[in-house]
């Protein structure tokens, strides 16, 4: 057992979705041609102002909301001096000294245990631009120069890989349903540092920060790999440095990067460029207006209307098909049948076809009329397996299409009573074989009844019926 | 006279990346001092707080709608590029300083 206490801290950047970049008015949007998202204030030209971008400040505040922070109401901007290549300005504009959220928290669940990992402060600030290096040279793209980031930076409360991977995928679920940001690991638009120190006692040990970790299962695997480090360096009588690192996840290991400017190194000054900002309730208000149902509210929701826990994730886990079903809950239908419909039968075609729903034809008219169609029995759960392609791809309607494809679901009650009448007189056999506890026998006499009707009854309506006369 | 240490104006160079002649380390060495020496005179004001040298205006910031305008192209973002490199802006290599 090791003696060693592990703190951990994340800093997560995730790029704010807007249409435009937070201080010009050039596109904020991903995949675009080289150096072609960009205007002069984006290359740091001189003479050249920063805008705020309002949506930046709604999305912030948003954020705050979701995350539980306070709001600041008045703040500024501030200038972060350093010479680097990927910033022509020479520092960075973000909130240093007034963070537009402090003091929130995000509640996580490992091993069953609840905790809330507390959350100091949460900043808006600008991208830098994006470099390549080849060689002795490095190649720079702007188009993420200026794009709008909040880094949310908790407590030093964290105790271990697995708790910071619950962190990060509760806090990326909630900043994906708010529609704050893509939240995309693997494009870049989320990117986590993890710092890390051991201790064996009270006192904080030196910590170390890992950069840019390239996904949730990764930053878990990097705070594993660098308190092993730690304790073997201290166990060795050594001194952990304050220094960058960063994880290779080929080697399994952090690397050291390069020893960290300290705080103040980077001459912090207020932004003289932006004057206050001084946000209003009604601008709070306003900005919250649109935010929609969270994770957690939805699964109080959704089990109100009796989905399992089971099916509540899958549908959370596919933000496409849940949107639909929120929409569909304006329509008085049987939910539980819609969403194993949703799931089965309508997600097999969606994956088959690498398609969301809302690129298909499948109308919330349309799937209500199919259930109502279950439900009385003119339709079984086969019938719609084989009609999938048909509801997703053309207009027809349920009625159109069970006559195209010559279904007709004998639901008449009396037709069905009188087959099972005759197999039953025909089949005395079976019968006994049945009343005598060979479930075998129920099989082979609904066989029959399919038979007799030529596949036309609803087998669940006949199975149900043939069992009643049988228990008769 | 009072002057900066050699290692401060080291430290300070090296922040701004760029490389000081033994000469110009001797003349940073006043000069600098000079400089933080002013600064420490306008702290000495009473109630100091450099939010309050940070603007005059009370007005709240403008803030700007949320529509992309003009962008360049490529060839005339790298246009004033030393270096270029197709679409990029070419640099010497920076990591592991």
């Amino acid at each position: 057992m090791s003696e060693f206490i592990p703190t951990i801290g994340l800093e997560v950047h995730v790029e704010i979705k807007s249409k435009s970049k937070l201080f010009s008015s050039s596109a904020n949007s991903y995949g675009m041609a080289t150096n072609t998202s960009v205007n002069v204030v984006d290359l740091g030209y001189p003479g050249t102002l920063p805008t705020v971008n309002k949506e930046i400040i709604r999305q912030g505040i948003r954020a705050c909301k979701v995350l539980n922070c306070n709001i600041t109401r008045k703040m500024h901007f501030d200038r972060k001096n350093y010479f680097y290549p990927d910033n022509p300005k020479n520092y960075q504009i973000t909130q240093n000294r007034t963070p537009i959220g402090t003091d929130g928290y995000v509640e996580i669940e490992v091993d069953g245990i609840k905790k809330k990992i507390g959350i100091s402060d949460i900043h808006i600030e600008e991208d830098t631009c994006k470099s390549a290096h080849r060689g002795s040279v490095s190649l720079l793209d702007f188009n993420r120069a200026g794009v709008p980031l909040i880094e949310i930076v908790t407590e030093p409360c964290i105790s271990n890989g697995k708790e910071a991977m619950a962190y990060l995928t509760k806090l990326k679920e909630l900043l994906f349903y708010a529609n704050i940001s893509d939240c995309k690991m693997e494009e870049g638009s989320m990117r986590c540092d993890a710092n890390v120190s051991i201790s064996k006692d009270e006192n904080m040990g030196t910590r170390t920060e890992t950069k840019n970790i390239s996904s949730i299962h990764n930053v878990g695997l990097a705070i594993e790999k660098e308190i092993a480090r730690q304790e073997e360096v201290l166990n060795n009588n050594g001194i952990i440095k304050e220094e960058t690192r960063r994880f290779d996840d080929k080697l399994g290991e952090t690397i050291l990067m390069r020893v960290k400017e300290t705080g103040n190194d980077y001459r912090y000054f207020i932004e003289p460029d932006i004057p206050y900002l001084v946000i209003t309730d009604e601008f709070i208000n306003d900005s919250l207006k649109t935010l929609p149902l969270l994770p957690d509210e939805l699964r109080e929701k959704y089990s109100k209307i009796g989905l399992s826990s089971l099916q509540i994730e899958k549908l959370i886990n596919n933000r496409p098909l849940n949107d639909y079903f929120l929409g569909l809950l304006e329509f008085k239908t049987n939910y539980v049948t819609a969403v194993n419909l949703l799931l089965s039968d309508v997600s097999s075609y969606l994956n088959k076809h690498n398609k969301v729903i809302t690129d298909t034809h499948l109308s919330y008219e349309k799937l209500v009329s199919v259930i109502d169609n279950l439900e009385s029995g003119a339709l079984s759960n086969k019938n719609v397996k084989d009609l999938i392609d048909s509801l997703m791809e053309n207009d027809l309607t349920i009625e159109e299409l069970k006559k195209e494809f010559k279904i007709e679901n004998i639901t008449d009650d009396r037709f069905i009573e009188d087959i099972i009448t005759k197999v039953i007189e025909n089949n005395t056999e079976s019968v006994n074989d049945y009343k005598n506890g060979h479930d075998r026998a129920l099989k082979y006499l609904m066989g029959q009844v399919m038979k007799e009707t030529k596949g036309t009854v609803n087998p669940k309506k006949a199975s149900d019926m043939l069992k009643e006369a049988l228990n008769k | 006279m009072d002057k900066l240490s050699r290692e401060e104006v080291l430290h300070v160079a090296h922040l701004a990346r760029i490389s000081l002649t033994e000469e110009e380390i001797e003349k940073f060495r006043v000069q600098l001092k000079v400089l933080m020496d002013d600064i420490d005179k306008i702290k000495e004001v009473k109630d100091y707080d450099d939010e309050m040298m940070f603007t005059p205006i009370e007005e709240n910031a403008r803030l700007r709608e949320d529509v992309v305008g003009d962008m360049l192209t490529a060839k005339e973002a790298i246009s004033n590029a030393p270096k270029k490199n197709g679409s990029f802006i070419e640099v010497p290599v920076m990591i592991n300083e």
